[in-house]
């Protein structure tokens, strides 16, 4: 993980959510057979630059990803092809089996436009207030940079917290010093 | 075994009224219909099936997709034929109720039975296939009725640009003597891509083919199979008990004559008897007639042995049954102990009713070796009188007990 954060600069206290994400209802429409959504978030086949994700009928692409807790999302990084990576995404909280015909019928939550320079990694700061409470997200990709017929994803990396625990990596630095952990109740705990 | 929701697409347009499928293109689609509602609904429980017709009045929805095979073979009933089939409105309806079905975790089907020409255009089905297919709905197209080369190659187009690793079908059907619901049945519209659903396939085909195709007992091995095993099984034992019983008769009559023979061939006709009733427990049936048939033999043996041998031999004869029998039970051998020690009397008393009834002194003199002037005869002779009229009433018993 501190490998990843030397790339992609991981504000400090949030992490990787790939730890959370429900495998068991991940879904992508208009994905590829051989260019599957595992290829662009799983860890391991997203740093390999041979496997990507594709689109299959047109240019366009849904991913559903639910989450095994409540998390908060901070931010989000994409990875891709200059020409072909997706370029318009957008981003629903909390929003069920959506369809392509029902995708402009609720606004989202937030709207991210792509630069080239995006694509190389580079973290897109979302709404945080509007991503308090994510139980699931769907990811609209509306277009791609060129407009061509197939847009190409190599990486998708999502960035964030959870709201009960603490950094993993700030406890382990904790204990090392010889910290003690102490229980004690917070004021304002938002059970 | 996939968990599905399908949409079935009818076509009641006017071209249906048309006979070349018996009895009417319209009543061989219903008839597939039906078949294939219950074939789905069969692989998995959960699964649910709509309908909807394309033609009428326009295009409207029968049934959205319910897993009640009831409610749908009802809205089947009393269909009307009439107007023009709209197959692109009718699929794009179909993906609606689709995307509306309650369980959101069952993958979506559309079945198509497209029996009149098609109107469209062939860019407008692909674009529609398209859209199938990025939505992941997958699409089977039953090619019937109508038959004209335009009409095979939209369709074929349409599933071209729906089709997503092999998951659509389509079928082309051209009249003939077969029904519409048999052709199908060996597709892979009913088979579900080859894997869940063949059991029902396999069922409805063998009911097609006509039940029973010559079976041993008149019991079909896929309805009952313990039946048709036990069947099977008693045949063979009646085979095998008949011709050891038959070697065994060969054998006897060479020894006892014809008594042994009666015998036997009066226990195989009770085994006969036995098969015909066909009873499950045939292996108890079968211990229990050799069982007669061993007690028998030598009851008939003992009979013989007595009446012809000397008394001495008949005793031994039944010491032997004994003494088998007491190896076995302690108190059983007891018991037969003090039966021998009776029953020595009684062969005794027996011999001595002989001696009383029929001339005793004829037979001792037949007797090598005895002389009827000898004093110690003629004691045992007196002695044997005495002896024998309060024995007389235990000898009979006893005597009709062993000829039994």
């Amino acid at each position: 993980m501190s490998g990843e954060s030397a790339t992609t600069a991981i504000h400090k206290g949030q992490v990787d959510l790939l730890d959370f994400i429900d495998w068991t209802s991940v879904e992508c429409l208009n994905q590829s057979t051989t260019h599957s959504l595992p290829n662009a978030i799983k860890q391991g086949y997203r740093e390999d630059e041979g496997l990507h994700l594709e689109s299959d009928a047109d240019e366009q692409l849904l991913l559903y990803i639910p989450f095994t807790q409540v998390i908060k999302l901070y931010s989000i990084a994409f990875k891709g092809p200059e020409d072909e990576g997706p370029k318009t995404v957008k981003l629903f909280s909390n929003k069920e089996h959506m369809g392509f015909s029902n995708v402009n019928d609720y606004p989202p939550s937030d709207t991210v436009v792509l630069s080239p320079e995006h694509l190389q990694g580079k973290p897109v700061l979302l709404k945080y207030v509007k991503f308090q409470n994510v139980r699931s997200l769907t990811i609209f990709i509306e277009d791609n940079q060129t407009g061509s017929e197939i847009t190409k994803v190599q990486k998708i990396q999502l960035i964030g917290s959870t709201s009960k625990c603490i950094d993993v990596e700030y406890l382990q630095m904790f204990l090392k010093i010889g910290g003690k952990i102490v229980y004690f109740e917070m004021g304002n705990d938002n059970h | 075994m996939v968990l599905e929701a399908t949409m079935i697409c009818i076509d009641n347009s006017e071209w249906m009224r048309n006979g070349d499928y018996s009895p009417s293109r319209f009543q061989a689609q219903a008839d597939a219909v039906n078949l294939i509602c219950g074939a789905k609904t069969q692989s998995n429980p959960e699964n649910t099936v709509g309908v909807l017709i394309m033609a009428g009045k326009g295009v409207r929805v029968l049934v959205t997709p319910t897993s009640d095979l009831g409610k749908i073979l009802a809205c089947m009933h009393g269909l009307e034929v009439g107007g023009e089939m709209n197959l692109a409105a009718g699929i794009q309806v179909a993906q609606l109720a689709l995307k509306h079905r309650q369980n959101k975790k069952q993958q979506q089907r559309i079945i198509v039975f497209a029996g009149s020409p098609v109107k469209h255009e062939k860019k407008m089905l692909e674009m529609i296939g398209r859209k199938l297919k990025k939505n992941s709905v997958a699409l089977d197209i039953v090619n019937f009725g109508e038959d004209d080369e335009e009409k095979t190659e939209k369709l074929e187009s349409l599933l071209a640009a729906v089709n997503n690793n092999d998951t659509s079908h389509i079928v082309h059907v051209p009249a003939g003597p077969n029904a519409l619901s048999d052709v199908l049945i060996s597709t892979p519209i009913f088979t579900g891509d080859g894997e869940g659903g063949s059991g029902f396939a396999a069922a409805a085909a063998a009911a097609a083919a006509g039940g029973v195709s010559g079976y041993d007992f008149g019991v079909d091995p896929n309805l009952d199979p313990e039946l048709a095993l036990a069947l099977r099984v008693s045949m063979e034992e009646e085979r095998a008990r008949q011709e050891a019983a038959a070697k065994k008769a060969a054998e006897d009559t060479s020894k006892q004559g014809g008594e042994q023979q009666a015998g036997s061939q009066e226990a195989s006709s009770q085994d006969a008897t036995m098969t015909e009733r066909a009873s499950a427990s045939t292996s108890e049936a079968e211990n229990k007639t050799t069982d007669l048939m061993d007690d028998e033999n030598a009851l008939l043996q003992q009979a013989l042995a007595m009446s012809m041998d000397e008394p001495a031999v008949g005793h031994d004869v039944k010491d032997t049954d004994m003494s088998e029998a007491s190896v076995d039970d302690p108190e059983l051998a007891l018991a037969l102990q003090l039966s021998v020690a009776d029953s020595t009397k009684d062969q005794a008393s027996q011999s001595e009713v002989l001696a009383d009834q029929s001339a005793v002194s004829d037979i001792l003199a037949s007797l090598p070796g005895v002389d009827l002037n000898d004093p110690s005869i003629k004691d045992l002779l007196a002695s044997m009188q005495n002896k024998s009229e309060p024995q007389k009433k235990n000898d009979d018993k006893s005597s009709n007990e062993e000829k039994k």
